[in-house]
């Protein structure tokens, strides 16, 4: 099975080796380790061992990462961090054992199940700079007792860049097939080796013995597309790296495996062999691939072209400000930044207006926004005031705002602008049964296609409103603050959501719940008419009083 | 006391500072000022001294004033005299001698605002008031009082003024404004009094209704003085409005008139007709006025001069290059970058930029705005080294030539070349003109066709038609086809008005060579150090 990885193109001596390491590997169950580093042999607990990298990682990491496992059990296997003398082994090993006796006898009370994958698909959407996986999952419920978890591993890499993991589970057959959206958490796994991070997908109904199902899972990853070229000029196209593996991280056995990986166009610089894989036009398909035990890895770089438009928000920050007069008023300040092959040397403006197929191919100028239906008086502007290159089309679904930065965003070039409009407030503020209110907003960007690096949404409630709390369907970060505007006396209540890395599937509905006194719409007006009541009412006495001495 | 609170706050402004007292232009002021208290403390101590004693001390302080007075009087006129300009600023002086300003100090003669004005900026400005400010001094001739004078003095020296820089149409318009409102109301009464005595019903019961209310008798009286007092210049009214034929038929009018009542005897009338004709085409006139007035200060007043539009057959076209560069500048250079551009763009970069530019429109430094100016209209090397040494990064340049936008920085450029060959006087304003004459095209000099704004402006520009024409000079350009060595194009706009270009880094020494360069640099750095420009 030892395969030399044909290139297609020069490899960097360094992705050779690990590559040949990677592919020796799949020999047999040894350690594999970089050069210069001895490897430590345990053959009782490490019947399949592994070597989990992305290929950039070093000797330190390779070092720390190099861990056994055996599966079926679990154990602490933090002891066998490369014992270098064999007293140490010596005892390490009875540790390993005591802890080995001990879980023996808690799998009894625990009930560690035995699943597997019987038919693992794996799509991998490379087409936009938000790279889309969608993993079908067939898993059998091999052993004893029944299962009401399902893990799915990702490498170290990944994890950072997971923006979202989202599972459902698929009844019934072709024709009728209907989904079962799952809760997917992070879960740390002990066993988990070299850094691997856990979501555990939690089933309906626990998966009883010999029993199978089939799962959808979509996960989706942000600024993995590693730009290389990492400057390009003008004329040139932008060429991107994609760090993955051929055989699905997983931490059960996979029978059956196939991963295809669409690229956005059928200029594929590279890409890493592992037989049995092929390339027709934009899909490489990579297996399919037997009976790989878990935790295996297999790394590949795909190197192709990739111009669509690598827009990321920076920072945003959207105001969401509630009237119970009867708008809602939003504000959103973007930090926009093109984060694809930064852009060297000249920009000549003749030929990227005469030539736009061959100059500027990967910079972009459009964007577009999706706004509420009846949205009113929305402006696009910046620091230094309007911007006029705007297109606002409404109809009864949606809104869609097309927005020109002041100059074309090449790669590096950043640009800074605020959205704003002004919504009715019966589409969005409604009374829950126990007589709270909540506003129904959307999360996320607005823009199409793009990744926020940080998203903060501030829900501003009226003034005097009590009690909020926000309901948001994925993790975020929450804090209270307090706004003045006009004449505001104890100050607005702020609702402050902060989230990284959100990407387009993040635009779901979120709820904020707060307490509210009607009494509390007229307070500003009649403070106001009573101030002017008073002064007129000050003058009156004034010139109606006689405060002379003389009589 | 007006003065004096006003010197102060004046002086609470960092660029006014002590200049209020300070400079010539404002003695006249102080002049006045002082007078009029001695006067007015005179009248006070013979309010309360007996004339014999007031006799006394006048002789007491007129000694003593006379000797205080002649001291302070000598020592200002040698104040005045030791400063080369009289304590006189060049803009003021300027006023006095319109030609001042182009003979010593050419930035002051550069600006536009400083230029006179032209006719037709007159009728843009003042429309209407034009014609009738000359009526209005005639009007104020007429009885003329001292307030009358007053106004004609001033009418007089403020359209002196304006006369001299555009901006000083400001100080026009209040007295074009009064004047043309002096000539209406003269109109207005003119017109309305033939009515009046025409209508013999009308005139009566108004002479009834008048009498009934509790001024009346007053008003007809001063009506009555006010008839006897000008009789002549009613007489002379209707000439104003430069119609013979009417005051032949007014005189007609007036014999009628004559046997009617005594009062109305007086008065010249205008035929009934003409009259009623007459004041609804005041109206109009007024009613126009203020359409025209509204729309010039839409057009003319309001459009900010940085984002143009041009309306076309499908609609409004709008250029907003020079924001598009601003913004490209903030976020896409170092904060500490230096850009530099021809002073007029100073301001514009450090606000909308928040760039450090090398020249702004604080025009105070000439030498600096000289230097910027030399540097433009060196050739690229000489430039580059210029541009080095005030480490700038960014050079930027406003080029019409594809959209055709008239005040760009090739038709600023000869006062660039004048402002440098001021103080560098190797840059000389011939050698840019081919027979006294400015051009760009293939007759223009070889100085100007290699100095660094015709290549910065021009740099690829012939490749956009294949021809090189240039929409604002009309003409093609003469030198198409040319690469620059030491700058390179970071950013152009979209319609090509500002082009923004970046300062190569220096180039590394070949070995042979270091020592030859060595020298120089060394030589280079100490003549910076004396304050001498490098590049003379």
């Amino acid at each position: 099975m030892f395969v030399q990885p044909k290139r297609e193109k020069e490899i960097k001596p360094s992705q050779e080796r690990q590559q040949r390491n990677t592919s020796l590997q799949q020999l047999g169950p040894k350690n594999i380790l970089p050069l210069g580093y001895k490897c430590p042999r345990w053959p009782i607990f490490s019947p399949y061992s592994f070597s989990l990298k992305t290929p950039r990682s070093t000797l330190e990491q390779s070092r720390r990462d190099s861990r056994v496992r055996q599966t079926g059990e679990r154990r602490d296997d933090d002891a066998m961090e490369a014992p270098q003398s064999s007293l140490r082994s010596a005892l390490v090993f009875s540790f390993i054992a005591i802890a080995y006796l001990s879980l023996l006898v808690r799998s009894a009370t625990l009930s560690s199940p035995e699943l597997q994958i019987l038919n693992a698909e794996r799509r991998i959407d490379l087409t936009s700079h938000i790279i889309r996986v969608y993993l079908t999952l067939k898993v059998e419920n091999t052993g004893a007792a029944p299962a009401s978890e399902i893990f799915l591993a990702f490498p170290p890499a990944q994890v950072d860049h997971l923006a979202i993991v989202k599972a459902a589970a698929t009844f019934g057959k072709k024709k009728k097939k209907s989904y079962l959206p799952l809760d997917v958490n992070p879960t740390d796994l002990p066993d988990a080796p070299n850094g691997a991070k856990c979501f555990s997908i939690s089933l309906v109904s626990p998966l009883k013995t010999g029993e199978s199902v089939t799962l959808e899972v979509l996960y989706i990853l942000s600024h993995s597309l590693e730009p290389f070229p990492i400057e390009i000029s003008q004329s040139e196209s932008q060429l991107v790296y994609y760090h993955d593996s051929a055989i699905i991280l997983s931490p059960y056995h996979i029978k059956h495996q196939t991963t295809f990986i669409k690229t956005s166009s059928p200029k594929v610089e590279s890409f890493t062999r592992v037989e049995p894989s092929d390339r027709v036009g934009t899909e490489l398909k990579y297996g399919p691939y037997e009976d790989r035990h878990s935790y295996s890895f297999s790394p590949i770089i795909v190197h192709f072209e990739n111009n669509n438009p690598f827009a990321v928000v920076e920072e945003l920050v959207r105001e969401v400000e509630i009237s119970h007069w009867g708008s809602l008023q939003v504000t959103e300040r973007y930090k926009l930044v093109h984060a694809g092959a930064r852009h060297k040397g000249v920009f000549s403006r003749l030929e990227y207006q005469h030539r736009p197929q061959f100059s500027g191919v990967s910079s972009f100028k459009h964007l577009l926004a999706t706004l509420p239906p009846k949205v009113h008086s929305v402006y696009y502007r910046d620091e230094i005031g309007n911007i006029s290159s705007s297109h606002l089309r409404t109809n009864s679904k949606k809104s869609e705002l097309e927005i020109e930065p002041r100059y074309p965003l090449f790669g590096g070039w950043k640009a800074t602008f605020v959205i704003g409009y002004g919504l009715p407030l019966q589409d969005f503020l409604f009374e829950s049964p126990d007589g709270r209110r909540y506003l129904n907003f959307s999360f996320g960007c607005p823009l199409a296609e793009t990744v926020v690096d940080k998203l903060t949404i501030k829900v501003v409630l009226p003034e005097g409103s009590k009690n909020p709390s926000a309901v948001v369907p994925f993790a975020v970060d929450q804090r209270i603050e307090t706004s003045f505007s006009y004449l505001d006396v104890v100050g607005r209540t702020v609702v402050v959501l902060e989230k990284e890395n959100v990407v387009p599937e993040h635009n779901s509905p979120f709820q904020v719940y707060y307490n509210f006194n009607p009494i509390f719409m007229v307070a500003e007006p009649l403070m106001l008419a009573s101030v002017f009541f008073f002064f007129f009412i000050a003058c009156v006495t004034y010139l109606h009083m006689d405060i002379s001495i003389r009589k | 006391m007006q003065v004096v609170l006003g010197t102060l706050l004046a002086s609470l402004v960092p660029v006014v500072g002590f200049n209020a007292v300070m400079t010539s232009e404002h003695f006249a002021s102080f002049l006045v000022f002082i007078v009029i208290h001695v006067v007015a403390l005179a009248y006070y101590i013979k309010g309360i001294l007996s004339p014999k004693m007031f006799k006394v001390a006048v002789t007491l302080v007129l000694a003593v004033g006379l000797v205080v007075c002649s001291a302070v009087i000598a020592v200002l006129i040698a104040m005045v005299a030791s400063s080369p300009t009289k304590g006189w600023s060049g803009r003021s002086l300027s006023l006095l001698d319109p030609t001042y300003a182009s003979k010593y100090i050419p930035i002051i003669a550069s600006v536009s605002e400083h230029q006179p004005p032209t006719w037709p900026s007159y009728f843009m400005d003042i429309n209407v008031l034009a014609f009738l400010v000359p009526a209005g001094i005639i009007a104020c001739f007429l009885p003329l009082s001292d307030a009358s004078s007053f106004m004609v003095l001033y009418i007089v020296t403020s359209v002196y003024f304006s006369g001299v820089m555009v901006r000083l149409m400001l100080v026009l318009a209040p007295a074009a404004c009064i004047m043309s409102g002096i000539a209406l109301s003269e109109a207005f009464d003119v017109f309305t009094r033939s009515i009046k005595c025409q209508l013999p019903g009308v005139s009566q019961n108004s002479q009834i209704d008048v009498g009934d209310s509790t001024s009346g008798s007053v008003v007809t009286q001063d009506e009555v003085v006010k008839t006897d007092k000008t009789e002549d210049s009613l007489k002379e009214r209707p000439s104003k409005k430069n119609k013979k034929k009417e005051r032949e038929r007014e005189r007609e009018n007036v014999e009628k008139a004559s046997i009617k009542t005594p009062i109305q005897k007086r008065l010249l009338v205008l035929p009934l007709e003409s009259s009623v004709i007459a004041l609804l085409l005041l109206v109009l006139l007024g009613a126009f006025y203020v359409v025209h007035c509204v729309w010039a200060a839409a057009e003319a007043y309001s459009a900010p001069s940085i984002v143009l539009t041009s309306r076309s057959h499908d609609g409004l076209h709008v250029f907003d290059d020079f924001r598009e560069a601003y913004a490209w500048l903030s976020h896409n250079t170092e904060v500490d970058d230096k850009v530099a551009s021809w002073w007029d763009y100073g301001y514009q970069t450090t606000a909308m930029a928040n760039r450090t530019v090398i020249v702004d429109n604080n025009t105070w430094n000439n030498t600096h705005i000289a230097t910027v100016g030399t540097a433009m209209s060196s050739p690229e090397k000489a430039a580059w080294e210029i541009f080095q040494s005030l480490d700038v990064k960014y050079v930027l340049v406003v080029f019409g030539g594809v959209v055709g936008y008239p005040s760009d920085d090739i038709n600023k450029f000869l006062w660039m070349v004048r402002i440098g060959g001021g103080v560098f006087p190797h840059i000389k304003e011939p050698d840019y003109l081919r027979d006294g004459q400015y051009r760009i095209d293939s007759q223009a000099t070889p100085t100007m066709l290699n100095c660094l704004m015709y290549k910065l402006s021009y740099y690829r520009f012939v490749e956009t038609d294949g021809k090189g024409f240039d929409r604002v000079r009309g003409t093609e350009i003469g030198k198409k086809h040319f690469k620059l060595t030491h700058f390179e194009e970071v950013f152009t706009t979209h319609h090509w008005m500002v082009r923004i270009f970046k300062l190569k880094p220096p180039k590394n020494r070949i070995r042979g060579k270091t020592k030859k360069s060595k020298s120089k640099a060394s030589s280079t750095t100490s003549s910076k150090r004396s304050g001498k420009s490098p590049w003379q």
